[in-house]
């Protein structure tokens, strides 16, 4: 390891946002991270001596790509690459290898959390602990706790509801994997929320259960002030911006649930084909069992609709898998979107409401008390930092949805492709002439 | 249209082209004199001058369903040793949901103008059917052609069905090829009626598929309305699954043609069985007419030698009431005698009958089987294309898609 410990970049944490641009706020991320502050020469030398330790860059594996063999999956994720070329990342981590615990008490599963940082914050370069649904669960109230003012995104549900889904199943292990994943990825990509204590003694620590005991410390300033504001206060107007955003969300999850109804009758109606394809192949087999010339000819094109089916069954095991968790999940971000929305509504009712009980107060000299200005204060700076994180999850929305759709166009045309591969193989074979007996 | 040759009263041979180039909806009076609404169809026949192979309109008129039907069942008492050509189906059967069942629907009858077509094809190409008189004259003769098939005769001379079926039980000998082709075709309709029913229930669950994904088309739309970047690739890939959901109509049509070639083979093996069971009807009148006459010869003998081995009633009643006189004896003999010599010439011209006719219907049963494995491996290639046309449709659909969709 050469060279000192690298500059970090600025830290972005719970100062305003208002006096600085954000750096991940869309197609401004070229200038913000150009035009600001120029990066230092050690800077430079520590980040492509990051990069040469890298496995995955970050935010480069979606949940909704198909298998890393398929070229076109390649494609997607070179296209994400693209996207993100104006980044500094600093921060690396994965979710991987999943194991079983079998004890007394419970079996569970496990996962690999493989972490790569340049940061100041972390004493290691890398660090790789394992870690349960449950302190992924713990993570997020965490954050929601100490980052009242943020997205925090959204986890795979807990529980299993939809029939009898095998917990311990090669297909929701793997789903949930790329879930966790995914929401690790969402936090480490976020300005502020990467840099949260929590986040990072998740990251880090040998022991997690030991902290959990630990309780409440290091509730942030803003934490703990905007953690008392009990509900009671009602909003009268909801700004414009927020309102269209509370609009926006609510049709987006209206649109997303429709979705999800329409692929899962897609799903259906493909199985149901599916269950008559199986039955009509052999039919064709039991045919070529009575005929002599024709005997070759049908049992080929039976064959060629037991490959059609074996097809057609991987496709929708695919869109199971990988399209309809990742769609539920966005269903799930929208509603977490909308929480925040309204935990910012409520601050701005306390705002509104002492501000109210000042005037009335009817005093000669009028000056805003401290507790009211720091309300102000709360708001404004909760209003910047929705607006931040609503811009971001836009973003991330974006490309999410590119490559989950492309995703599944992608899938289709696979199917299709072993389609047509198995049907133009069996042509030569009908056409043959058989030799005189 | 296939150029075929034909002879009329042994006129010279011409080269003809049929075609049923139309049918029209008709209402008229049936037999009870109420009224009725059939189809008519306008059978058309060019003949070929040979030097310039120019095709001249010789005959056109109109026929209904049911006269084919006559036309048929002529042709099934007159050649009982021919593979006899089926009609395609009187009422639609093995329909998939989307079609209907209704015997007036315009695709129903495009595709029943296109099978009798192909019926008339069938005869007309058949070195022995085309030549038949009745045939020619169903092609040529529209007025009073139903009263010249009906003074053939031909329904008196039709073996009845009792008949036949008694023939089946209780034939003996009956030839190993025929027990065969017998079976063959009973397992022949067995499959393909099952092939048929379960290619109605996957086309149905297909037109599922497709359509169904309809709706994306519409809910990508409206959700591209509250989009700014996003909208343009959302709206213009929701064009494409409208495409590719109304794709499945064009693709189950075409997929139809091939379910008719399949049916025209169900039928054709109830026409194999037809033959199959002329045969077991005439060994069976061989084996009765041979039983017979050794019946005849033993109480012929019985009665020269005097000794009565069989019991027959007149032994009874000789015994009973006296013996008969020398001359009623010699009497008797002789008529035996006369009709052993009777039953000995029928049972060889006979036994030359049956012999003609599994001769014959054997021929032309190879002739069938060469004609099945052709047609139905041209049906299977043709229906393989139309699958790799499916595929290469859906291939390009869902590029288009992914094109939108990489640009939102």
């Amino acid at each position: 390891m050469s060279g000192g410990p690298p500059k970090a970049l600025p830290s972005t944490g719970p100062q305003s946002l208002r006096d600085m641009p954000h750096p991940l706020a869309g197609s401004s991320s070229e200038e913000a991270v150009g035009g600001d502050s120029t990066p230092s020469p050690d800077l430079l030398t520590a980040r492509s001596f990051g990069d040469k330790d890298l496995i995955l860059p970050n935010g480069g594996t979606p949940a909704g790509t198909a298998s890393p063999a398929s070229s076109s999956s390649l494609l997607n994720r070179l296209q994400l690459d693209d996207d993100m070329d104006g980044e500094t990342r600093d921060l690396f981590v994965t979710v991987d290898d999943p194991k079983k615990h079998v004890c007394t008490m419970e079996t569970y599963i496990t996962y690999r959390i493989t972490t790569k940082s340049t940061r100041v914050e972390f004493d290691l370069p890398e660090y790789s602990v394992r870690r349960r649904y449950q302190d992924f669960d713990w993570l997020r109230n965490k954050l929601e706790e100490s980052q009242p003012t943020h997205l925090i995104p959204p986890l795979p549900e807990k529980f299993v509801v939809k029939g009898v889904v095998d917990r311990f199943s090669e297909e929701f292990v793997e789903t949930r994997r790329k879930a966790l994943d995914k929401f690790l990825k969402r936090i480490t990509d976020h300005p502020v929320l990467s840099f949260n204590e929590h986040f990072n003694v998740f990251l880090t620590a040998k022991d997690l259960n030991a902290h959990k005991k630990q309780g409440m410390a290091l509730l942030t300033r803003v934490g703990e002030s905007v953690k008392h504001v009990a509900g009671g206060y009602k909003l009268r107007n909801r700004p414009l911006e927020f309102a269209a955003i509370g609009e926006y969300l609510d049709t987006f999850a209206l649109k997303l649930g429709t979705i999800d109804r329409i692929a899962q009758r897609i799903i259906k109606e493909e199985i149901e084909y599916l269950v008559e394809l199986r039955e009509y192949g052999p039919v064709y087999s039991t045919w070529s069992a009575l005929e002599a010339e024709l005997a070759e000819p049908l049992e080929g094109v039976s064959a060629c609709i037991g490959n059609c089916s074996t097809a057609l069954e991987e496709l929708t095991d695919d869109m199971t898998e990988d399209f309809l968790p990742v769609l539920r999940e966005y269903i799930l971000y929208s509603d977490s979107m909308k929480s925040v929305l309204k935990k910012r509504d409520q601050v701005q009712a306390e705002y509104e409401a002492k501000l109210e009980a000042v005037a009335l107060r009817k005093e000669e000299r009028p000056k805003v008390p401290a507790d009211v200005e720091k309300c102000q204060d709360r708001m404004e700076c909760f209003n910047a930092d929705l607006k931040a994180d609503m811009e971001r999850w836009q973003n991330n929305k974006r490309q999410d949805f590119r490559q989950l759709l492309m995703g599944m166009a992608d899938k289709n045309i696979q199917y299709y492709e072993k389609c047509l591969m198995a049907w133009e193989s069996i042509i030569p074979l009908l056409q043959e002439k058989q030799e005189a007996k | 249209m296939n150029f075929l040759h034909m002879t009329e009263n042994n006129f010279s041979l011409k080269k003809i082209e049929i075609s049923v180039s139309e049918a029209e909806k008709r209402t008229g009076r049936n037999a009870m004199n109420m009224q009725e609404t059939y189809t008519a169809y306008l059978i058309e026949t060019r003949s070929v001058e040979h030097s310039d192979g120019q095709s001249v309109l010789t005959d056109s008129l109109w026929r209904r369903y049911s006269e084919f039907e006559l036309l048929r069942n002529y042709l099934l008492v007159y050649y009982p040793h021919i593979v006899v050509p089926p009609l395609p189906e009187k009422r639609a059967e093995f329909v998939w949901h989307k079609l209907s069942a209704d015997n007036m629907d315009p695709d129903f009858v495009e595709r029943r103008r296109i099978g009798l077509e192909n019926f008339l094809l069938r005869v007309a190409s058949h070195p022995i059917l085309c030549r038949d008189k009745i045939f020619y004259l169903f092609l040529t003769q529209e007025g009073n052609w139903k009263e010249t098939v009906n003074e053939t005769g031909f329904q008196l001379k039709a073996d009845s069905r009792l008949k036949a079926l008694n023939a089946t039980f209780r034939v003996k000998n009956p030839d190993k090829r025929f027990i065969e082709l017998k079976h063959y075709s009973d397992e022949l309709q067995s499959v393909i009626s099952h092939l048929l029913r379960v290619r109605a229930r996957v086309a149905d669950r297909l037109y599922g598929v497709y359509k169904v994904h309809g709706n994306y088309g519409r809910v990508f739309s409206e959700w591209s309305a509250i989009e700014k970047e996003m909208g343009d690739g959302l709206q213009s890939a929701g064009h494409h699954m409208d495409v590719y959901a109304s794709s499945i109509d064009d693709i189950l049509e075409d997929e139809e043609h091939y379910a008719d070639q399949l049916k025209e083979y169900l039928f054709y093996a109830e026409a194999l069985r037809a033959v199959c069971r002329k045969h077991e009807l005439t060994q069976y009148d061989l084996e009765t007419a041979a039983q017979d006459l050794a019946a005849k010869k033993q109480q012929c003998e019985e009665l020269a030698t005097g000794t009565v081995r069989t019991f027959s009633l007149k032994g009874m009643t000789t015994k009973l009431f006296g013996q008969e006189t020398p001359e009623q004896r010699e009497a008797r003999i002789k008529m035996l005698e006369e009709q052993i010599k009777e039953g000995e010439q029928q049972l060889k011209s006979k036994n030359l009958e049956g012999r003609e006719f599994v001769k014959n219907a054997w021929a032309d049963i190879e002739r069938f089987k060469e004609q099945k494995n052709h047609d139905l491996k041209e049906a299977l290639i043709s229906y393989a294309v139309m699958q790799i046309s499916m595929c290469k449709k859906g291939i390009q659909v869902w590029t288009n898609a992914k094109e939108c969709f990489s640009k939102m």
